[in-house]
């Protein structure tokens, strides 16, 4: 708790399994990549120190499982997140038509206070794979989406050759942080002992 | 000390402190109270029934003695066996209140060699029924051994710089390290807090956010439990135990390989909590509940102190684990007089009067029915010791002790009246710094001119209760203790030539803690337990001890002699007490028993000396 005020910011990343979420992030927190497919159990934790207009804050990317089994996880792994990627694969039809369906999961479960304004980003990952011949969701379906769902910022990436992933976390950090902005107001009772109404855990068992 | 006289030790206080809430009764805990107590070893009357025993219990098979290893076994599974040439078959460690309705006894060990071990344990449930008389073998066949409390030892690389308080200075260390870090992995004591989003708030060792992803998985591991219902209490792996406490939104985590009892590390975490309601109050909830992502880092800025100073306090403060609060050892006048200014600005408006030097209590007072609860004594005392700014001027603080209540703040005035000594008035109005300013002048004036400050500077160089101090003879025991204003060099009791080093008996140490006045008494320190270390390992044990004395599980239990290759552990609860006690490993049981009861009637000889009496309205 150093005197300089920082700030972390909670980011989900979701998808179908095999879009590369855990590539994209190991891309952008390791700059590594590996054409191995492990899947990702649970989820996977990272942190990355990020400067952004002269502040330093930290995300704290929670890298979660594709797979159905694993979605029962999500009001534990959702709450209290400060931004959500969306990652689907611009060569599989699927992995874009369920991205309503994680973007409608991660609402409900989150139950975030603000969720028409809730920010999302999303990714359209391997754009590289055959020089881009095999894709079947076009950049132009993928940003009419984006524009429906309130203007949800939109990426092209390719984790593989680290192609707009540097961009694209810039942009979560940059909407997370917005979303932060709003500020609690904290502000604890005074106790007052001219009333009776002083509330007394038991076990202090103050009777006398 | 100008007013101590007129006033008697029961019209000071009428209604401070509040006296132990478990005792169900206040007529019983009187009546107890006046009963004489003590401990017998009936090796002196072989063969006698003890004197009205209408429960008297034995335990004598070996599945009542297991049974209460094996719910510890985790961390005790291995202490270390020490051939030891057998003592005498059947020596009954007996305890009784004479003339009192309870009488029970146990009996150790058998001389079956086989089963022998210089591990003992006895103990004996209050409520078995069962005759009085001799209780048959019991052999400890605790078969494995542990490192537990040796954990102490050489590759500590952490506690070892913090074992000693004169030393110790708080604050975050390590703040360079992070989860990838070997050095911070190999830390023997963690702790944790986060929010329930998995949010770091608070991390004993390296840099918050640099363990934010540590920090998400603990969330998930909890988060994952409580989805199914459930709750995780704690993980045991390999030889770390991994301590969850979820208050709300709140989630503590203690990850220790101290082999420190689970009820210890839980208490730990709950302290550790009671210390951040103390700065922030219980309110921090309603945060989380309009907004999980609410980060409540940025409102304990600048405590890390705190923090750090409590968890090494769990390392060296009995309180921690007793619950209870120790004072200064002050001639009665002297706390007298300091009670009677205090109870003088009680009237006019302070909730509550404290003076404190150190972690120790001069006296304190409670206007209205309100009472102090010992564990926020303690994190009061924690705020103030470790928060460099209120040496250096008067200060205003809101504060909230949390057994109070945990939802609103009070005001505290804290003001050092020299080094040690200081005074914190506690008030609910948040205007009225100037009244406590004149308060605290009124009370300086008057502790100056009673000369209570000095006295108080003179206890601090005298020290505490010492071992080789305990009278040696039951008979001249109604002397006030050697060394408050009198000669201390007594000549030592032949006893010790049995033993060599220490007290009488080869008693190197105790704590006594009286239940009805929520107070304890420990001795100083002192040879063989000279290093910190030492003192360490000796303080791991007592807190084992009152775990196993207390377990919900195995106990209550009555009575505890445990032998092991680095002490004699005693313990002996009644209504009114609970003694702890070490001795030589070496001691013998009889005599360890006899100077048990030397010590309790040495304490009840020089209570007036040792204990605040009268700030309970039930107490003489």
């Amino acid at each position: 708790m150093p005197a300089r005020r920082r700030t972390l910011l909670k980011v989900i990343i979701l998808g179908d399994s095999g879009v590369g979420k855990t590539s994209l992030m190991n891309q952008y927190v390791n700059k590594k990549f590996s054409n191995q497919y492990k899947a990702t159990i649970g989820a996977d934790f990272l942190t990355k120190e990020v400067q952004f207009e002269d502040r330093l804050f930290t995300l704290q990317i929670w890298d979660t499982a594709g797979q159905e089994r694993f979605q029962s996880l999500g009001v534990a792994f959702y709450r209290g997140a400060d931004c959500c990627v969306l990652v689907y694969d611009v060569n599989v039809m699927k992995s874009f038509d369920n991205l309503n369906n994680w973007r409608e999961e991660f609402l409900i479960q989150a139950s975030p206070s603000d969720p028409e304004n809730f920010p999302f980003v999303v990714l359209g990952n391997k754009v590289d794979i055959d020089g881009g011949n095999s894709r079947v969701v076009s950049e132009k379906k993928a940003r009419a989406w984006c524009a429906s769902k309130g203007n949800i910022p939109y990426f092209e990436t390719s984790a593989k050759e680290g192609l707009n992933v540097e961009e694209a976390f810039q942009c979560i950090a940059k909407n997370a942080l917005k979303s932060g902005e709003e500020e609690e107001i904290y502000l604890p009772d005074t106790i007052d002992v001219g009333s009776s109404s002083q509330q007394r855990p038991s076990s202090s068992g103050c009777e006398c | 000390m100008d007013s101590a006289d007129d006033a008697g030790p029961n019209s000071v206080f009428p209604s401070s402190v509040q006296p132990d809430q478990q005792n169900p009764s206040v007529s019983e805990r009187i009546d107890d109270r006046l009963k004489r107590v003590s401990l017998v070893d009936t090796d002196a009357l072989p063969g006698d029934a003890p004197p009205p025993a209408p429960h008297a219990i034995d335990v004598d098979s070996h599945a009542g003695v297991n049974g209460v290893l094996d719910a510890r076994s985790g961390s005790e599974g291995n202490d270390k066996r020490e051939e030891d040439g057998g003592e005498a078959p059947g020596d009954v460690l007996l305890p009784q209140l004479v003339g009192a309705e309870h009488a029970f006894e146990v009996t150790r060990s058998s001389s079956d060699a086989g089963l022998r071990d210089n591990f003992e344990i006895e103990v004996e449930e209050p409520s078995s029924p069962s005759s009085s008389g001799y209780a048959g073998e019991r052999g400890s066949s605790n078969a494995t051994t542990s490192t537990g409390i040796e954990e102490v030892g050489e590759d500590e690389i952490v506690e070892a710089d913090a074992a000693d308080s004169s030393v110790w200075t708080p604050g975050k260390r390590h703040v360079d390290e992070d989860d990838g870090s070997i050095s911070w992995r190999k830390r023997k004591k963690h702790f944790f807090v986060l929010s329930h989003s998995g949010k770091p708030i608070y991390s004993r060792y390296g840099d918050e956010h640099r363990l934010a992803g540590f920090s998400a998985t603990l969330q998930a591991i909890i988060s994952f439990v409580q989805n199914g219902g459930d709750r995780v209490n704690f993980v045991r792996a390999g030889n770390h135990q991994v301590v969850f406490l979820v208050k709300g939104p709140i989630y503590l985590v203690c990850i220790s390989c101290t082999e420190e009892p689970y009820e210890a590390l839980k208490g730990q975490l709950e302290l550790l909590y009671g210390q951040m309601l103390l700065i922030l109050t219980r309110s921090v909830n309603r945060c989380f509940e309009r907004n999980p992502k609410f980060d409540m880092t940025p409102l304990l800025g600048g405590t890390d102190a705190v923090f750090s100073s409590l968890i090494h306090s769990f390392s060296w403060n009995p309180a921690t684990f007793l619950h209870a609060y120790t004072c200064l050892p002050l001639a009665y006048p002297t706390r007298q007089a300091a009670g009677a200014i205090l109870q003088d600005v009680a009237d006019s408006g302070v909730l509550f009067a404290i003076l404190m030097c150190r972690h120790k209590v001069i006296s304190l007072v409670g206007a209205q029915k309100s009472s102090l609860h010992p564990d926020d004594m303690l994190l009061l005392a924690n705020f103030v010791l470790s928060s460099e700014s209120f040496r250096t001027s008067e200060s205003f603080s809101p504060i909230c002790l949390p057994r109070y209540n945990p939802m609103a703040f009070l005001y505290a005035y804290v003001h050092y009246l020299d080094v040690d000594t200081y005074l914190v008035l506690l008030t609910t109005s948040s205007d009225s710094f100037y009244h406590l300013k004149d308060c605290r002048i009124r009370i300086e004036t008057v502790l100056l001119k009673s000369n209570v400050l000095s006295e108080v500077q003179k206890s601090v160089l005298d020290g505490g209760l010492h071992v080789d101090d305990l009278p040696v003879d039951s008979s001249t025991s109604g002397s006030l203790s050697p060394h408050l204003g009198q000669d201390r060099s007594i000549p030592g009791s032949p006893d010790r030539s049995l033993s060599g080093i220490g007290g009488p008996g080869g008693l190197w140490h105790f704590i006594y803690r009286s239940i009805y006045l929520d107070q304890y008494v420990s001795s100083d320190f002192s040879s063989p337990i000279n290093s910190p270390k030492q003192q360490k390992r000796l303080y791991r044990a007592y807190q084992k001890l009152y775990a196993s004395m207390h377990s919900r599980e195995t106990g209550p239990y009555k009575t505890q002699f445990r032998r092991d290759e680095n002490s004699v552990l005693l313990c002996w609860i009644t209504q009114d007490f609970e003694l702890y006690a070490a001795f030589d490993p070496l001691a013998d049981k009889a005599l360890a028993i006899k100077i048990c009861n030397r010590v309790c009637q040495w304490v009840r000889d020089i209570e007036n000396e040792i204990f605040l009496l009268g700030a309970s309205p039930f107490s003489w």
